[in-house]
């Protein structure tokens, strides 16, 4: 059962720590069912602090976005901690950033909140459009309880629920410093339903299904900087030379982009769905990145982001692979 | 004019195994078709996975992918990190819709002159099945 | 020309009247809306409340080929002119918009691949009725039914629209399709004003943007700009999907032999936009180059311009992943004066 109270003072403890440079958590936002990453760095702060349903935001991506700007000489980096609220999803981000080193666990703090599931924005803002004043938001035995201007509303949280959260099968932080309240139980299981069906298609027909979708992308690159495993600091989009993809918006060099993103996130991505979020253009991006989940699932048994001590799966290999597609 | 069609294949083989089976055949005056262009790189755990769509953007119809058998990789490992890669690679590509039989991985040594034969018959053949890639390639520059 | 009156049933008929000229009309793509060029059988989607993509791309296309060559070779190849044109269903703030950006493109230099799809399209506006909830058009100087930068102006009657055109491009267009096309009555004319006001009065956000552009360059070191960017992901959304944005990138694309050079859009929310070749780069962090976006489009363009490069479509509080809202930063801003 989630718990403002405790969380606030939780939050005024951690951040007071002399070895905790900030907090990252989540805020209202600023109009409607929106809500805002907070970063804290004092405890006078901490009552702006929310964990609600509206809490879509994957704040692990932060841990890996701070510029490192030039240290002047004779300065040592700052190396203190940053505090991070995580839910389930987002603390395997945490986790899979720890395994392929991208975060160091020594400057992390890793605050846990077991979720009952997020709202998708897309479906919450159809039921209720032109809502203006910010919303406050909250579990209640499986009904999601809106306080909207005209009263409060509830209504069953399979309504809403993002797609993620209504096949999620981690609902509560795998690795957590501090674990905020019960554990709650697990909604879903994972069918895959949306990709066999693409499956079940011929080339031709998949192929068109993606040119559709594909043509409409506007290579704004939010799927990728939202992504908490995307943190290179020379990605193959930005190289001229060599030139792996041009930057010409048309369908051959988006659909270029496109598996090139997918790809480089086979046996690391999460699940966590920021991709598909974000996307103005709403191309079905988790398709592409479950479609590797299942086959990495299948194929190597492996799931990332559970376990700190794993090795990634592309910088790992067993003799026993499976071959059946070799010549 | 009724000109057949011909596959043109990008092949990346490795120096060590794939590379001196493909000169072996050679020298052996083993006769195969000439649809390839061989790109030697040292292991196949060189290969990027997006050298092929790369490849298959900028007028490739099918590409191959060759090294040493699981073993006997000169790098002890470099194919069986190539072996996940590519098990990946295949099935995305597969996904969004390029056709299996544009993209294969061997196994040939540095003895298998013929079966070097064997599979390039074979890829060139499955890529003739399926025609010329039109999916994303890069448009012709004229506008 | 008077109002006219264009009956909904007889969309299809209209569209064709126009011939066989191109025109361009928003479209659903999935669950996005944006402008395209309208095929045979197409019939435009006019109802919605704005497009996501605004119709920038239209006249300043994501990618656009400059001039084509050969590698070795002297030659260069043009593309051909633009033919002439309609765009049907913009908005009155992504109009205005566009005749904000005109003054750039037609500053210091003239840009002909601009200035050319500008003179060669007639624009139809369509008056917005039911304003989105992030809309703040009314704050900067525009209305839900401004004309600004259109050559003529539809309004929603329910079952019919009442066509207003506005300039000699806009009759022109509607003397080919006069035929479809009835008298309009002074009550449809009155009751089109009505909707007007009543759909200014429905714009709920606004912003006092009184002294803004003198003062936000004194605001150069100040906290805010590291407490609106905190979090900002520095992806190019706000920037891609706003009426203004203009920047540009121009790039050689070359294959085998065959090469051109192209210009596409370039966003100043991507570090990279100002990275030198040294590797220095000036705007180093995300707080600098939010603070870059609101200065440019509050303060510089002002300065050089006249006019402030904001309309107030509410694209960029809309789809902004992390809720970095340009209203509550104005807000934060006026508090720091």
């Amino acid at each position: 059962m989630v718990d403002l109270e405790k969380l606030r003072n939780a939050a005024k403890e951690i951040v007071s720590q002399d070895d905790v440079k900030y907090l990252i958590g989540w805020r209202d936002g600023t109009f409607g069912f929106r809500i805002s990453p907070h970063f804290m760095e004092s405890p006078e702060e901490a009552d702006k602090l929310i964990f609600s349903p509206l809490c879509t935001n994957n704040l692990a991506t932060y841990l890996t976005m701070a510029e490192k700007l030039p240290i002047p000489r004779g300065e040592e980096p700052d190396r203190r901690k940053v505090a991070v609220m995580v839910k389930g999803c987002d603390s395997r981000a945490v986790v899979q950033q720890l395994v392929e080193q991208g975060t160091n666990r020594e400057e992390v703090y890793i605050i846990g909140c077991p979720c009952e599931g997020v709202v998708d924005i897309k479906k919450i803002e159809k039921k209720f459009p032109d809502v203006l004043e910010s919303v406050e938001a909250r579990w209640e035995n499986g009904q999601i309880v809106l306080k909207l201007p005209g009263g409060e509303q509830s209504f069953p949280r399979e309504e809403v629920l993002a797609q993620k959260c209504l096949t999620c099968r981690y609902p509560n932080p795998v690795l957590a410093d501090t674990v905020l309240w019960d554990e709650v139980e697990v909604l879903g299981v994972e069918e895959y339903e949306d990709v066999k069906e693409l499956e079940g298609m011929d080339s031709k027909e998949r192929w068109a299904y993606w040119q559709d979708k594909i043509s409409n992308c506007i290579r704004c690159y939010s799927c990728r900087n939202v992504c908490p495993m995307c943190y290179c600091e020379d990605c193959v989009l930005e190289r001229l030379n060599p030139t792996w993809m041009f930057r010409s918006v048309n369908v051959a060099e988006n659909t270029a982009y496109q598996l090139a993103r997918a790809f480089h996130l086979a046996g690391r991505c999460i699940e966590c769905g920021e991709c598909e979020r974000v996307c103005p253009v709403d191309i079905p991006l988790m398709k592409l990145n479950r479609k590797l989940y299942k086959e990495v699932q299948e194929d190597f048994q492996f799931e990332p982001g559970l376990d700190p001590e794993s090795k990634p799966l592309q910088a790992s290999y067993r003799p026993d692979d499976k071959e059946d597609f070799i010549l | 004019m009724s000109e057949q069609y011909e596959p043109n294949i990008v092949a990346f083989l490795c120096n060590w195994c794939s590379y001196a089976g493909a000169d072996l055949a050679g020298t052996s005056r083993v006769h195969y078709t000439s649809n390839l262009n061989v790109i030697r790189v040292m292991c196949s755990g060189r290969v990027n996975p997006l050298f092929a769509v790369n490849a298959l953007q900028q007028g490739a119809d099918g590409v191959l992918v060759s090294g040493c058998h699981p073993g006997d990789c000169h790098y002890m490992e470099g194919n069986y990190y190539a072996r996940r890669r590519f098990a990946l690679m295949r099935e995305l590509l597969e996904f969004i819709g390029v056709e299996p039989e544009r993209f294969n991985m061997s196994w040939v040594s540095a003895s298998e002159g013929a079966k070097w034969k064997d599979v390039v018959e074979e890829v060139v053949e499955k890529a003739r099945k399926v025609g010329p890639f039109d999916q994303f390639r890069r448009n012709k520059i004229n506008w | 020309m008077d109002s006219m009156i264009l009956s909904k049933e007889k969309m299809k008929d209209f569209v064709a009247a126009l011939g066989q000229q191109k025109l361009y009309a928003p479209q659903k793509e999935g669950e996005t809306l944006r402008f395209s060029l309208l095929g045979e059988e197409d019939v435009p989607e006019l109802d919605f409340s704005n497009t996501t993509v605004p119709p920038k791309d239209v006249v300043f296309p994501q990618t656009e080929t400059l001039y084509q060559y050969e590698l070795g070779g002297t030659d260069m190849k043009e593309p051909e002119g633009g033919e002439e044109g309609a765009v049907m269903g913009i908005r009155p703030c992504d109009a205005r918009a566009m005749s904000i950006v005109d003054s750039l493109f037609s500053w210091d230099v003239d840009d002909p691949y601009y200035l050319e799809r500008r003179s060669g399209n007639t624009f139809i506006g369509l008056a917005c009725l039911e304003p989105c909830v992030n809309c703040f058009c009314t704050s900067l100087g525009g209305a839900p039914a401004s004309t600004e930068g259109l050559d003529a102006l539809m309004t929603d009657l329910e079952d019919k629209y009442l066509v207003k055109p506005l300039t000699e491009k806009g009759e022109k267009l509607f003397q080919k399709a006069a035929d479809v096309l009835e008298k309009a009555t002074e009550e449809d004319v009155a009751s089109a004003e009505k909707l007007h006001e009543e759909a200014a009065a429905k714009v709920a956000r606004n912003v006092d943007t009184q002294g803004i552009p003198e003062k936000l360059p004194e605001l150069w070191e100040a906290d805010l700009w590291k407490d609106v960017s905190n979090s900002c992901l520095g992806c190019g959304i706000c920037t891609y999907l706003c009426p203004t944005c203009h920047c540009f990138d121009i790039q050689d694309e070359v294959e085998g032999f065959e090469g051109r050079r192209c210009r596409m859009w370039d966003s100043c929310m991507f570090g990279e936009y100002t990275l030198h070749a040294s590797g220095h780069n000036p705007r180093p962090s995300r707080r600098e180059r939010t603070r870059n976006r609101i200065n440019h489009k509050y303060s510089y363009y002002v300065d050089k311009f006249g006019t402030i490069a904001c309309v107030g479509c509410g694209r960029c509080i809309d789809f902004c992943p992390v809720n970095i809202d340009i209203l509550n930063i104005l807000t934060q801003v006026k508090e720091a004066l």
